[in-house]
C-alpha cells in the first residue's frame, strides 16, 4: 500500500496528458479538412455562427458531426473492448467476437438488397438490431453450461456465429455484386456522412454505457481474480457477467451502428493502455475511453488527407497507425489478462 | 482406371490437337477467321452459336443482328436488362458475369465462345476446350467490344458500319451542340450516387469513354483511370463542372436519399452546374452497366433529348 | 474388454481406441460419399453409374469431358484445400494452445490475402499465372515477419498470436485500402478471391497444388508425438526432451507449408481452418496421430460440400464455396458446442 500514493499521483498525472491529447486531436479534427477554412473561421463557427457562410456550416455539419462520432465510437469501442478480454480471460477477444459486427453488416447488406430501406436512419437501428441479435445469440450459446457463461465456449460460439453471418453476407454480396459498392465504405467503417442530429439522441445511451462500465469497475476486479474468489467473496458473478455482456453488446452495438465495421480499436487499445495502468479497471476503463477517442479522431484527420479527394477508410488508417505500436507492447511482454 | 489416368495427362494435348486438326480441316473449307485477341489467335470455325460472358459483349453481338444462345446475369434488371429483352428471348442465362457456369456453358454446345481477359482469364483454358474462345482486354471498351464480336462472328463488314455511324452520329451531335452552347467544349461530371459514397467517373470507364468521343472533357484532366469515390462532401469542389450527368439506382430509397444530402449541401449550391441548372438525371443502366454500342446510342438519345437536338441517326 | 486396438509392430506401435477408430471409419464414409455426390450433381444430372463409366471404358462418353475436365479437378482441389487449411489451423492451435488460432488469425492468409489483392489491383496485367505466386510469397513474408517480431530470446505462444493479430491486422488494412479506391471490376474479383473459390480448377492447378500436400502432410503426422508433448506446456515438453523453441519454429513453418498453397490456389478460404480441428476434437480422441487425420477429412468434406451447395443450389448462378464452407461448418459445430453442455 505504501507505493499507492506515488502510482495514484503517476496515473493521475496520465489521465490529465490523456485528457489533453484528446481535446488536442478534437480541435485538429474539426479544423483541418479537405475543405480549407482559416483558424479564425473555426473559431467564428462556435462563436459567432453566420448560417450564410460556407465555412461555418461545414464545421458545423461536416466536421462536428464527424468529431463527435469518432469520440463516441472510438470511447465505446474501446471500453467493451476492455469488458470483452476480461469477461473471456482472453487477449485476443475483441467486441467483433460478440459477433456484433458480423450481425449488423449482415442486417444492413440483406435489408439493403433484399427489403428497400428509405433512409440513411433507418440503417443505425437496422444495424443495432442486427448487432443485438448477433450478440444475444453468442451469449446464449456461450453460457449454455452449467456454471453459466464460460470463456472458451463464448469464443468459441462468437467465432461460429460471426462466421455464420459473414457467409450469409458473402453470399448476398456476391450474388448481388452491383450491391458490393453501396455498402463498401459501411463494411470497411467511416465516421463521416451522419448528420450531427442523427447522432445526438444516441450519444445519451452510449454515455450511460460507459458511466455503469466505471461503476461496475471494482467488481469486475474482483471477478479477475476467478470465480471461485469472486463468489468467495460473495459477489454475485452471473449476474455480473450478465451486465457485462449486455453493456458490450450495447456499446459495441451502437459503434457499428454509427460508424460501422472498425476493427483493432476494441482489441489494441484494452492492450495499450493495459500497458500503463495494468489490470485495475478503475483507471483501465476511463483511459481506455479517452485514448479509443483519441486514436479514432485522430485516424479520421489522416483519412481525409492521404488519397485527397479521395478517403482512406479510417478502419484501415487505424490498423496501420496501430499495429506498430501494437507489436512493441507484445515484445515487451507484459502480463495480459 | 489405368485408362482414366493416362486421359486425365493426355487430355489436354489431345484437346490441343483435336482442335488443331477441327482447325485444319476448317481451314480446308475456306471458310474461317482467325482472330487476334487478348489471349492470343484462335481460330473461329463457325458463329452459328454464340456465348457471350460479359455485358459489353452481348450488347455488341446483338448490335450486330446476332442472337446468343447464352448471356451472363445482367448487373441490374436481372437476369437481362430492359433495352435487350425482345432481343434475347431465345438466350440462356449461364450464370454471373464473374463466375459464369462451365457446365451450363458446355451444355449449349456452342462454337463461339467470347469473354474478357480482366474476368475471364484463368477459365481460358477450359472454355477453349468447349469451343474457339476470344477474349477482349477489359470490359469498358464498348469501341473494341464491338469490333472483336465483329471480327470473330464474320460480320466485320457490318461492324464498321455500325462504327462509322456511331461516328458520324457523335459529329453531328457535337456540331450541333457547340453552335447552341455560348462554350465549347464543355466539362462533364458524372456522378454515380451510391448509398454510402458519391463517385464520379473518368476516362477509363464506359460512360466516360462516350463522353470523350461525343467532345464532353474531364473536369480533372489530369486525373487518369476509371474514377474517384467520394466520401465526403467538402470534396465537392474538385468534380466542378459546366455540367452534372447524375446516375443511380432510382428504386433505392437510402441511395436516393444520399443523393438528396449531397444536393442541398451548401458546397453543391456553389458548384458551376447546378448554379446554371445544368444537373441532369440520366438512365444509370445506359450509361454505366451496358458497355456496348446500343447502350452509347441509347446515351446519346438521352443527351439529344435533354439538348433538344436532333442528329441523324 | 479391450478399448483399443493395439498394434505392435518392429517399426513402432500405437494403439486406437474403438470410438475413435469408429469415428475415423464414419468420417471416411461421409468424405467419401460427398465425393460421389459431387460427381454426379450438376448442371448435367449423371448418374452414378455413368461417373463410373467414364472412369472405367477406354472410349470417352458423353459425360467424360463434364466429368473429368470440369467436376473431378475441381473436386480435388475443393478437397486438398479442405484438408491443408484445417491440418494447418490443426497445428496451429495445438502450437499456440488457444482455440481461436487458425491460419486466418495469425495472418497467414491476409498476408496471401493482401499480396493477392495487390496483384489484382496493380499488377493484374502480368497474367494470371502470377496470382498463387504472389499468394505465396504474401504468407511467407507475412509469417517471416510475425517469427522476426516476435522472436526476443525465443518465442511464447502468447506473443506470436499477438504479433499475429498485429500483423493480420495491418495486412487487413491493406487489402481494404486497395479494394476502397479500385474499380468496381477489380473489387468484385477481389472480393470472390477473399471469399475463397475453386471456381475454374483445371488438372493445372492439381497438379501444382498436389505436391505441397504431399510433403506437408506426412511431415505434420511425423511431428505428432512431439505436438502431443509440446501442447502439455513448455516445462514437460522440455522434460521430454523436446527442443520447444525449434519445435515452434518448425510447426510455424509447417502450418504455413500447408495453408499458403492452398489459400493461392482457392482464395482465402476462412473457417475451416477454426472449425474442422475443433469438430474432429468432438469427435475423436485428442491424440494429435488420430486428430489429424480426421481433420483433413473433415476440412475436405467441408469444402467440398460447400462447392457442391455453391455450384447446384442456386443454378445456373455458381456462388464461391467460400461462401457455403461457414454456412454449413457453423450450424453444424453450434449443434455440437450444444450437444456437449457441461
Amino acid at each position: 500500500m505504501l507505493i499507492s500514493y506515488q502510482a495514484v499521483g503517476l496515473r493521475s498525472g496520465l489521465v490529465l496528458l490523456s485528457l489533453l491529447v484528446l481535446l488536442l486531436s478534437f480541435v485538429v479534427s474539426v479544423a483541418f479538412g479537405q475543405y480549407t477554412v482559416p483558424l479564425h473561421s473555426v473559431w467564428d463557427a462556435f462563436w459567432q455562427y453566420d448560417p450564410n457562410s460556407i465555412d461555418h456550416v461545414i464545421i458545423h455539419t461536416t466536421r462536428m458531426s464527424r468529431a463527435i462520432v469518432a469520440c463516441a465510437v472510438g470511447a465505446a469501442l474501446a471500453v467493451s473492448g476492455v469488458l470483452m478480454q476480461t469477461l473471456t480471460r482472453n487477449p485476443l477477444a475483441s467486441p467483433a467476437i460478440f459477433g456484433v459486427n458480423a450481425g449488423a453488416v449482415f442486417f444492413i447488406v440483406l435489408f439493403a438488397q433484399v427489403f428497400s430501406v428509405t433512409t440513411l436512419n433507418d440503417y443505425i437501428w437496422i444495424a443495432f438490431v442486427g448487432a443485438s441479435l448477433a450478440g444475444a445469440l453468442v451469449y446464449g450459446l456461450g453460457s449454455m453450461g452449467h456454471d453459466g457463461l464460460s470463456p472458451v465456449r463464448i469464443v468459441l460460439a462468437g467465432a461460429a456465429i460471426s462466421a455464420l453471418f459473414m457467409s450469409f453476407t458473402q453470399g448476398l454480396l456476391v450474388i448481388g455484386q452491383e450491391g458490393l459498392d453501396s455498402v463498401l465504405f459501411w463494411v470497411a467503417g467511416s465516421v463521416s456522412g451522419r448528420e450531427l442530429d442523427t447522432i445526438l439522441p444516441i450519444l445519451p445511451y452510449l454515455g450511460a454505457g460507459l458511466f455503469v462500465a466505471l461503476l461496475l469497475s471494482p467488481h469486475i476486479n474482483i471477478l479477475l481474480s476467478g470465480d471461485d474468489v469472486a463468489k468467495g467473496l460473495g459477489q454475485n458473478t452471473l449476474l455480473l457477467k450478465v451486465a457485462l455482456s449486455v453493456l458490450i453488446i450495447g456499446l459495441a452495438g451502437i459503434s457499428v451502428a454509427l460508424a460501422g465495421n472498425i476493427g483493432f480499436i476494441g482489441l489494441v487499445v484494452p492492450h495499450m493502455v493495459r500497458a500503463f495502468v495494468g489490470n485495475d479497471h478503475k483507471w483501465l476503463i476511463p483511459l481506455a475511453a479517452v485514448w479509443g477517442a483519441s486514436l479514432l479522431l485522430l485516424s479520421d484527420v489522416v483519412s481525409r488527407f492521404v488519397l485527397a479527394p479521395e478517403e482512406v477508410p479510417i478502419g484501415v488508417v487505424t490498423a496501420l497507425i496501430g499495429t506498430p505500436f501494437f507489436i512493441y507492447l507484445a515484445r515487451k511482454g507484459r502480463k495480459h489478462g | 482406371m489405368s485408362s482414366f489416368l493416362k486421359r486425365c495427362v493426355e487430355r489436354p494435348i489431345l484437346g490441343v490437337c483435336l482442335s488443331f486438326l477441327l482447325g485444319l480441316q476448317g481451314h480446308a473449307l475456306a471458310s474461317n477467321i482467325v482472330v487476334s485477341h487478348a489471349m492470343g489467335d484462335t481460330e473461329v470455325v463457325s458463329s452459328q452459336r454464340v456465348v457471350t460472358l460479359y455485358q459489353g459483349a452481348t450488347d455488341s453481338t446483338v448490335a450486330l443482328g446476332i442472337t446468343p444462345v447464352g448471356v451472363v446475369e445482367s448487373w441490374a434488371q436481372k437476369p437481362i436488362y430492359h433495352y435487350l429483352r425482345d432481343d434475347l428471348k431465345g438466350a440462356e442465362v449461364v450464370g454471373l458475369e464473374t463466375q459464369p457456369n462451365l457446365e451450363a456453358i458446355a451444355r449449349l454446345k456452342p462454337d463461339l465462345i467470347i469473354g474478357a481477359r480482366l474476368r475471364h482469364e484463368k477459365i481460358y483454358g477450359q472454355l477453349s476446350q468447349i469451343a474457339p474462345t476470344v477474349m477482349a482486354d477489359t470490359v469498358y471498351d464498348f469501341q473494341r467490344s464491338l469490333a472483336l464480336v465483329a471480327e470473330a462472328t464474320g460480320h466485320q463488314a457490318e461492324g464498321e458500319k455500325r462504327w462509322q455511324a456511331w461516328q458520324a452520329r457523335t459529329a453531328d451531335f457535337r456540331k450541333q451542340l457547340s453552335a447552341q452552347q455560348k462554350k465549347w467544349p464543355l466539362t462533364a461530371s458524372i456522378l454515380n450516387a451510391r448509398a454510402d459514397h458519391m463517385r464520379i467517373y473518368l476516362d477509363e470507364s464506359f460512360p466516360g469513354a462516350v463522353l470523350r468521343d461525343i467532345g464532353f472533357t474531364s473536369p480533372i484532366p489530369e486525373h487518369k483511370g476509371w474514377g474517384i469515390k467520394l466520401k465526403t462532401k467538402e470534396a465537392l469542389p474538385s468534380i466542378n463542372a459546366d455540367v452534372f450527368f447524375v446516375l443511380f439506382d432510382q428504386e433505392d430509397g437510402a441511395v436516393q436519399q444520399n443523393y438528396d444530402d449531397w444536393r442541398q449541401h451548401p458546397l453543391w449550391q456553389v458548384l458551376k452546374a447546378p448554379r446554371n441548372g445544368q444537373v441532369y438525371q440520366v438512365n444509370f443502366v445506359n450509361w454505366i452497366l451496358s458497355g456496348g454500342i446500343l447502350g452509347a446510342n441509347l446515351m446519346l438519345d438521352e443527351l439529344s433529348e435533354l439538348y433538344h437536338l436532333t442528329p441523324a441517326s | 474388454m479391450a478399448k483399443q486396438w493395439v498394434v505392435r509392430q518392429r517399426w513402432g506401435s500405437f494403439s486406437v481406441p474403438y470410438q475413435a477408430l469408429l469415428a475415423l471409419i464414419l468420417i471416411t464414409m461421409v468424405m467419401l460419399l460427398v465425393m460421389w455426390v459431387s460427381l454426379c450433381l450438376g448442371d448435367t444430372l449423371i448418374m452414378p453409374r455413368d461417373v463410373l463409366a467414364t472412369f472405367l471404358s477406354e472410349s470417352s462418353s458423353e459425360f467424360a469431358f463434364v466429368v473429368e475436365v470440369l467436376r473431378l479437378p475441381r473436386l480435388l482441389m475443393a478437397a486438398m484445400v479442405g484438408a491443408a487449411l484445417a491440418v494447418s489451423g490443426l497445428v496451429l492451435q495445438s502450437m499456440i494452445r488457444n482455440p481461436l488460432a487458425s491460419p486466418d488469425i495469425i495472418g497467414i492468409t491476409s498476408g496471401a490475402s493482401a499480396a493477392a489483392v495487390t496483384f489484382l489491383s496493380l499488377f493484374a496485367g502480368l497474367g494470371m499465372g502470377w496470382l498463387p505466386v504472389f499468394a505465396i510469397a504474401g504468407a511467407l513474408v507475412a509469417a517471416l515477419a510475425i517469427y522476426v517480431l516476435a522472436w526476443r530470446n525465443g518465442v511464447t505462444p502468447m506473443r506470436l498470436i499477438l504479433v499475429g493479430i498485429g500483423v493480420s491486422a495491418a495486412m487487413g488494412a491493406v487489402t481494404t485500402l486497395l479494394i476502397a479506391v479500385s474499380s468496381t471490376a477489380t473489387s468484385i474479383t477481389a472480393y470472390i478471391w477473399l471469399t475463397g473459390s475453386v471456381y475454374g480448377s483445371d488438372w493445372h492447378d492439381v497438379r501444382a497444388l498436389a505436391p505441397w500436400l504431399l510433403v506437408s502432410m506426412p511431415l505434420t503426422l511425423c511431428l505428432a508425438r512431439r505436438i502431443n508433448a509440446q501442447e502439455l506446456g513448455d516445462q514437460l515438453a522440455t522434460g521430454l526432451g523436446i527442443s520447444v523453441q525449434r519445435l515452434r519454429l518448425v510447426l510455424l513453418g509447417l502450418s504455413v507449408l500447408l495453408a499458403a498453397p492452398a489459400v493461392a490456389y482457392a482464395g482465402a478460404v476462412g473457417f475451416v481452418g477454426l472449425i474442422a480441428p475443433h469438430i474432429a476434437r468432438r469427435l475423436v480422441t485428442r491424440s494429435f496421430g488420430l486428430l489429424m487425420p480426421a481433420t483433413a477429412m473433415i476440412g475436405a468434406s467441408l469444402v467440398m460440400l460447400a462447392d457442391l451447395i455453391g455450384r447446384t443450389l442456386f443454378q445456373p448462378l455458381d456462388i464461391p464455396a467460400g461462401v457455403f464452407v461457414s454456412a454449413i461448418g457453423a450450424p453444424f459445430f453450434i449443434f455440437l458446442l450444444y450437444r456437449q453442455r457441461f
